[in-house]
C-alpha cells in the first residue's frame, strides 16, 4: 500500500512543507502555552531578546519560564522524535522489515541499562551528565556485542543480527529489572528510574539539547550518506551487491548511525516508545520507500509528532503531567494496529 | 515487439579460469574453465542443482571463488571495486516478487547506482537514459505503477530495464523466462538476441533446451558442479549427452534450421 502523494519529488516537498508548518505550530503552542499563563507579547519579547540582535530587557521570571523551561523542552522533544524516527526508518530498511524499531538490535535497552546503572549507583546525583553518557555508552556497547556475536569471517547476516538483538534485549531488560529491584528501598532513586523508564522531556534544559546535538548531527550525516545504499538493500543483498553496493560497509554504517541516534535520544528522554516504529512506517506509506525522501521526511514527522505528543502530555491532566512515552504509545499503538488490520499482508510480509 | 536503440561498446571477454567454489564443505562448482566471448549469447543448461546459478554468481563477482580466477577483459574481477564491476557486468538473479513499493521508474533507477554520485544522486542525463531503458523493454507506460502490482511478465521486463540501466556490457540472467508465457518468453529471448547483435554479451540460464538451441550462439552444459561441455548448440546438444546429463531420451526432429528435440523419459 502506498497512498496519496505518489512517488514524485513535488509530493515530497509538499509533505515537507506541511510537516514544517505543523512543527512550527506545535512548537509555538509549546512556547506560548503552559502551566503558568504568560501574555503572548511577553513571550515574543523573550524570544526577540535571544533570537534577534540588540539589547532588550525582560521580566526575569518570564524569561526563565519561556527561555529556560519551555524552549529547550520543545527543542529536545523535536530532536528526540527526529532521531528515533530516522533510526527506525534505517532499521526497517536494513532488515527489510516494516516491524523493525530503532532498538531492535538492543541499542535502546542498552541505553536504558546504562542510564539505570548510573541512576542506581548514585552517579547521576554527583554528575549531571552521568546518566546520558552512560546511556550512549550502553547503546554503543550493545551494538558492539551484537555485531561481534553475529559476524563470521567479516560477514554479518541480518537474521543472525536480529536474533542476537532479541536475545540481548531480553538479557538487558532482565538486568534493568534487577537494578530497579535493588534500588527499591531508596525511594528517590527508584522514583527517578521509574520516571526515566517511562520517557519524557519534562525539565529538560539547553544542556540536554547540547547532549543530543552531536550524536544527532553525526547520525544524520551518516544516514544521509548511506541513504541510497539502503534503497538497494531493500531488493536483497545479492541484487545490491551485483549493482555495486558494498554490503558489509553499508550494514555497519547504518547500524552505527542508528545506534548513535537512538542512544542520544534515549539518553535525554528515556524510553519514548512507538515513534521509531510507527512514524517511518507511515511515511513510507505516504511517500514510498526511496530513502533520499523517506529519511528526511521521517525525521521531520518524528519531530512534530513528539512535540505534539508532549503538548498532550503536559495538558491532558494539567497541572499534572502524563508521561510522554505513555502518550506516544497510546497514539502509536492503536494507529499501528489500524495499519495492521487495514494492510495486513504488507505489514506482515518480510523477506 | 521490444526494440533497443542502445549503442553498446563491444563487451569485454569474461572468463572463469579453473574456477571452483566450496561452501560448507561441499564443492558447488569445480574445475570450471569457461570463456564468455564478446558479443555472444551463451546459454547455461543443466539439471536442477547442477550449479547454474552458482556459475552466474561467480561470473558476476558477487560470490568469491575458493580456487581459480574470474577475469574480466583479462583483469581479476575480485580486485575490481564493486561499483566498477557493476558498470560492466550486470546480474539478474531468479525473479523474486518485490515487497517494497517502488514505482517502476524508481525501481529501474536502482540500476543507475554504480553511476550515481553520492552527493547529487541521479542526474538529468541518467533520467533520459532511464526513459530509454523503459522504452527498450516496452514498459514506459508502466513507469508510475508500483512494482508490487505488476504481472510476472511485466516484472521480468522491468528487471531487464533495470539491467540495461546499468549500461553493463555483459548481462547475466538467471532463468529470465521462467515466469513468462510463450509470447513474452520469446520476446525476451528476442531482446537478448538484439542486445548481443549490438555488441553486448548475454548469458542466460535456460531450462528450455529447444530455446537454448535456437537463440544461443554457445551452450554450456553443467552437471553435478562440473562443466560437461561447451560449444555451439548443434555440436553440444546431441541425444547422447542429453541422455547422460538430463536422463531423457531425445529425438532430433528434422526440417528446422536449429536442432529441435522431442523428449521422453528414459524407459
Amino acid at each position: 500500500m502506498r497512498i496519496a502523494f505518489g512517488g514524485n519529488q513535488a509530493g515530497f516537498w509538499w509533505y515537507m512543507a506541511a510537516g514544517t508548518a505543523l512543527l512550527l505550530a506545535f512548537a509555538g503552542i509549546g512556547l506560548f502555552r503552559g502551566a503558568v499563563p504568560i501574555d503572548e507579547g511577553d513571550v515574543l519579547a523573550v524570544l526577540a531578546r535571544y533570537l534577534l540582535p540588540g539589547e532588550r530587557a525582560a521580566d526575569p521570571s518570564v524569561d526563565t519560564i519561556v527561555w529556560s523551561l519551555r524552549a529547550p523542552r520543545v527543542v529536545v522533544a523535536a530532536m528526540v522524535g527526529g532521531c528515533l524516527a530516522l533510526a527506525g526508518a534505517q532499521m526497517q530498511g536494513l532488515f527489510r522489515n516494516p516491524l523493525a524499531s530503532p532498538g531492535i538490535v538492543g541499542t535502546s535497552t542498552g541505553a536504558a541499562a546504562g542510564a539505570v546503572f548510573a541512576l542506581t549507583f548514585g552517579l547521576a546525583g554527583t554528575f549531571l551528565l552521568a546518566a546520558p553518557l552512560f546511556a550512549v555508552a550502553g547503546a554503543l556497547l550493545s551494538l558492539l556485542i551484537v555485531t561481534r556475536i553475529a559476524t563470521r569471517d567479516g560477514y554479518t547476516p541480518v537474521t543472525t543480527l536480529l536474533l542476537a538483538g532479541v536475545a540481548l534485549n531480553a538479557l538487558l531488560a532482565a538486568f534493568n529489572s534487577w537494578l530497579i529491584a535493588r534500588s527499591w528501598e531508596q525511594y528517590e532513586a527508584a522514583r527517578r528510574i521509574a520516571y526515566w523508564m517511562m520517557g519524557g522531556v519534562t525539565d529538560r534544559g539547553w544542556v540536554h539539547v547540547g547532549m543530543v546535538l552531536p550524536g544527532m548531527v553525526i547520525g544524520c550525516a551518516m544516514a544521509v550518506w548511506f541513504a541510497r545504499d539502503l534503497d538497494l538493500l531493500l531488493e536483497g543483498e545479492e541484487v545490491a551487491a551485483s549493482l555495486g553496493v558494498d554490503i558489509e560497509k553499508t550494514k555497519r554504517a547504518v547500524l552505527w548511525s542508528a545506534a548513535i541516534l537512538t542512544g542520544s535520544a534515549v539518553a535525554v528522554s528515556g524510553v519514548v516508545g512507538f515513534v521509531g516504529l510507527v512514524v517511518p512506517h507511515l511515511v513510507r506509506l505516504l511517500l514510498g520507500p526511496v530513502h533520499r525522501r523517506l529519511l528526511p521526511a521521517a525525521f521531520l514527522t518524528g519531530a512534530w509528532f513528539v512535540v505534539g505528543a508532549d503538548l498532550l502530555a503536559r495538558t491532558l491532566v494539567a497541572p499534572k503531567e502524563v508521561f510522554l512515552g505513555v502518550v506516544t504509545a497510546f497514539i502509536g499503538a492503536p494507529f499501528f494496529l489500524f495499519l495492521l488490520v487495514r494492510h495486513e499482508s504488507e505489514v506482515a510480509v518480510s523477506r | 515487439m521490444m526494440e533497443t536503440r542502445g549503442s553498446a561498446r563491444r563487451a569485454p571477454r569474461l572468463e572463469l579460469v579453473d574456477g571452483g567454489i566450496e561452501r560448507r564443505g561441499r564443492w558447488l562448482l569445480r574445475d570450471v574453465d569457461l570463456a564468455i566471448e564478446p558479443a555472444m549469447l551463451t546459454s547455461v543448461v543443466g539439471p536442477n542443482g547442477a550449479g547454474k546459478s552458482t556459475l552466474l554468481r561467480l561470473l558476476s563477482g558477487t560470490w568469491r571463488l575458493t580456487e581459480g580466477k574470474a577475469l574480466l577483459g583479462g583483469f581479476d574481477l575480485s580486485a575490481l571495486p564493486r561499483r566498477q564491476a557493476a558498470r560492466r557486468v550486470a546480474y539478474v538473479p531468479q525473479t523474486v516478487r518485490p515487497t517494497f513499493e517502488f514505482t517502476v521508474r524508481e525501481f529501474v533507477t536502482l540500476g543507475r547506482y554504480p553511476h550515481e554520485s553520492r552527493l547529487f544522486g541521479t542526474r538529468s542525463a541518467d533520467r533520459g537514459w532511464i526513459d530509454r531503458c523503459l522504452d527498450d523493454t516496452d514498459v514506459l507506460a508502466l513507469a508510475e505503477r508500483r512494482v508490487t502490482t505488476l504481472s510476472g511478465g511485466e516484472l521480468q521486463r522491468v528487471l531487464m530495464a533495470r539491467c540495461l540501466a546499468t549500461e553493463a556490457e555483459v548481462l547475466l540472467l538467471d532463468e529470465p523466462t521462467s515466469n513468462l508465457d510463450l509470447a513474452h518468453g520469446l520476446d525476451l529471448l528476442g531482446l537478448a538476441r538484439r542486445l548481443v547483435d549490438e555488441g553486448r554479451s548475454v548469458v542466460l540460464v535456460l531450462h528450455d533446451l529447444n530455446a537454448a538451441a535456437r537463440f544461443a550462439d554457445r551452450v554450456a552444459v553443467l552437471d553435478g558442479g562440473a562443466l560437461i561441455a561447451e560449444g555451439p548448440p548443434a555440436e553440444v546438444l546431441n541425444p547422447d549427452l542429453l541422455r547422460r546429463v538430463f536422463r531423457v531420451e531425445a529425438v532430433l526432429l528434422e526440417g528446422s534450421a536449429a536442432p529441435v528435440f522431442d523428449f521422453e523419459p528414459l524407459g
